[in-house]
């Protein structure tokens, strides 16, 4: 088990450096810079400019300055378009903000959506089961970029219960609409593929085996069901996390929460060469990180897979 | 002294078409210790009998008649009453070693928790006794192996732990739903020597269902022919395998290759099971029957001198 983790954190070295030469070239790629605009600078002042950031050297010795920094600095360099912030700095200030309501989001997926799906399977074919479905499949058709304007239509605007954005240090009524935003479609997905799995499990033999043996329900769904059930749902939530990981770019800057998102699109619209190539290895380590922790979630339940590692 | 009963069984399937008469009139007495078999080809209802007297019977299914154990009759019983019973004194032996344990749990903990549920047993109580049952069931290296999970094992090892399961609470009557079925044939006959010892050492009644008249052979005293939910021949193992009454069981004893006659040529059962839609009113193999004269197929046979066959036995071919 130390082994494989160790051996996944080792593999991501790579990865990582294919990653930033990929994105640093395909960003030079792309027309204008960070310093153009309608108004060109003065050639003297630009220059200057040029200079300070490092962009007069050739691009590969630029790539190898940067690359040098990450590794001995864990510096990803100052922002181009954020005068005298780093990009550490940025990440510093948004990040924490993301990644609160992030979490937040991931519990409300599988708080609520694993148990809507065990009580739907478990009441199959009642009416809980067909209002849970139902309410499912409405819920999954709502992408996150349709479901917060409505949340702030009824919240913010109708009712006048939440605030329609903003952070303010990160109080819970700041928190409650970017995550449910957020969260609801997968939701849906994590109840639906919970209560189809719990369904199959409950007819495999071996719980045929569990009645068999005179336990009482309770105990064949907590003991014998829940495990194997969940296992679909356990490999549904890898892609769930990145998906949530690009979609707070959306909902950070919707909800103005002052998150990483919106330094990201900022980033994007200034040709933010610095601030856009740190983002990206952040995401990519966040993605990183989740899937690693999902697999091991996965040896912890699957004997197979553990004796397979 | 008479330990199972089972009367009048009738046991329905609720489908789309209509209703499947899986079990019809059913009768049959186990006494304490007994082995007894009941054969039947796929489709028999032989494995629903089974799950009737265990209450396992899927949800869609009607059971009439009466199944008397110890003089209680377990279809009026309630799910926590069938639950204290369970494993406790009627076990049940399932097929297929491969799905039929839990693939996520350690073969400690599957066997463990039975003692638990029904004696009160503590952890190390229970991971003793499912030691103990493991070596009654020559596991080697049982002590090992308590903590592996249940891929780590061959099939007939995996059989072999669940009939361990079975067996941990020193149950009265074992119901065996083809335990070989699924085993290669050298460790059909360990799992088989297994049981016999088992059987002999404990004192316990088996009901054995199987479709292998090879099986049944070295081990019952006494055989059911099933065939299409109907009883057809019921009589002691000897007498049915030399003198089989009924022309199916003559008709699968034929079927059944000989190492004594290897030029013998096997004979097969022509035509297919029946359709049990609707319920019988005649006899279900007279279709497949080569005895079969104008009355068969009018009229329903019932159990008679051990036989449900209209025709008299000197008269078959």
């Amino acid at each position: 088990m130390f082994n494989y983790t160790l051996r996944r954190i080792l593999t991501v070295v790579p990865t990582l450096l294919v990653l930033i030469i990929f994105s640093f070239y395909l960003m030079r790629l792309a027309p204008g810079g960070p310093f153009t605009s309608e108004k060109p600078l003065p050639p003297a002042v630009m220059k200057n400019v040029l200079e300070r950031y490092g962009m007069d050297q050739p691009l590969y010795v630029q790539l190898w300055t940067y690359i040098k920094n990450i590794v001995f600095h864990f510096d990803f360099g100052p922002s181009f378009s954020q005068k005298d912030r780093t990009v550490n700095d940025v990440i510093a200030q948004g990040f924490p903000v993301t990644l609160t309501y992030g979490f937040w989001s991931a519990v409300f997926v599988l708080v609520l959506g694993i148990p809507l799906g065990i009580v739907a399977a478990l009441r199959h074919n009642s009416f809980w089961d067909y209002t849970m479905t139902g309410l499912a499949i409405f819920s999954q058709i709502f992408p996150n970029f349709v479901l917060a304007p409505i949340l702030v239509l009824l919240f913010t605007l109708s009712w006048g219960l939440l605030p329609g954005g903003g952070w303010n240090g990160g109080q819970w009524e700041y928190i409650i609409m970017p995550a449910i935003a957020l969260g609801t479609s997968y939701m849906a997905g994590v109840a639906r593929l919970t209560r189809g799995s719990m369904l199959e499990v409950l007819n495999a033999p071996f719980i045929l085996t569990a009645r068999s043996k005179g336990l009482p329900e309770r105990t064949i769904i907590w003991r014998h069901a829940l495990k194997p059930a969940l296992l679909p749902t356990l490999t549904y939530m890898g892609p769930v996390f990145v998906y949530m990981i690009t979609g707070s770019v959306f909902i950070d800057v919707f909800f103005s929460t002052g998150g990483i998102g919106q330094d990201f699109i900022d980033g994007a619209y200034s040709r933010d060469y610095a601030m856009l190539l740190g983002l990206a290895v952040l995401y990519s380590l966040l993605t990183f990180t989740l899937n690693l922790l999902l697999d091991l979630m996965y040896a912890w339940i699957d004997p197979k897979v553990r004796s397979n590692l | 002294m008479t330990l199972l009963s089972v009367k009048n069984l009738k046991i329905r399937f609720r489908s789309g078409d209509g209703k499947i008469h899986a079990v019809n009139d059913v009768s049959f007495d186990m006494a304490q210790g007994q082995k007894l078999a009941l054969v039947g080809e796929s489709g028999s209802g032989k494995s629903q009998i089974a799950l009737a007297i265990m209450g396992l019977l899927a949800r869609n299914a009607e059971v009439e008649g009466e199944i008397l154990y110890d003089g209680r009759n377990l279809l009026d019983l309630s799910r926590s009453e069938l639950n204290r019973l369970r494993a406790k004194e009627i076990a049940l032996i399932f097929q297929d070693p491969m799905s039929s344990l839990n693939p996520y749990m350690t073969i400690e903990r599957q066997l463990g928790e039975v003692v638990e549920l029904h004696e009160g047993a503590s952890r190390s109580a229970a991971r003793k006794r499912a030691l103990d049952v493991m070596d009654a069931v020559k596991i080697p290296d049982a002590k090992n192996r308590l903590k592996a999970y249940p891929h780590e094992f061959s099939g007939g090892m995996r059989q072999r732990i669940v009939i361990a399961m079975a067996l941990i609470c020193k149950p009265r009557l074992i119901l065996a739903d083809e335990p070989t079925t699924a085993l290669d044939v050298t460790v059909q006959a360990q799992i088989m020597a297994l049981l016999d010892d088992i059987q002999r050492d404990m004192g316990t009644a088996v009901l054995l269902i199987t479709h292998d008249l090879g099986v049944v052979a070295g081990f019952c005293e006494d055989t059911m022919v099933l065939y299409g939910g109907r009883m057809m021949e019921a009589a002691p193992t000897l007498s049915l395998f030399d003198a089989p009454g009924h022309p199916y069981t003559r008709g699968l004893l034929r079927a059944v290759p000989r190492i004594t006659e290897d030029d013998a040529e096997l004979s097969a059962i022509p035509g297919s099971p029946p359709n049990q839609t609707g319920a019988p009113t005649a006899c279900p193999f007279a279709p497949r029957c080569v005895d079969a004269i104008a009355e068969c197929h009018r009229i329903l046979p019932t159990m008679q001198d051990g036989r449900a066959c209209i025709r008299p036995v000197e008269e078959l071919t």
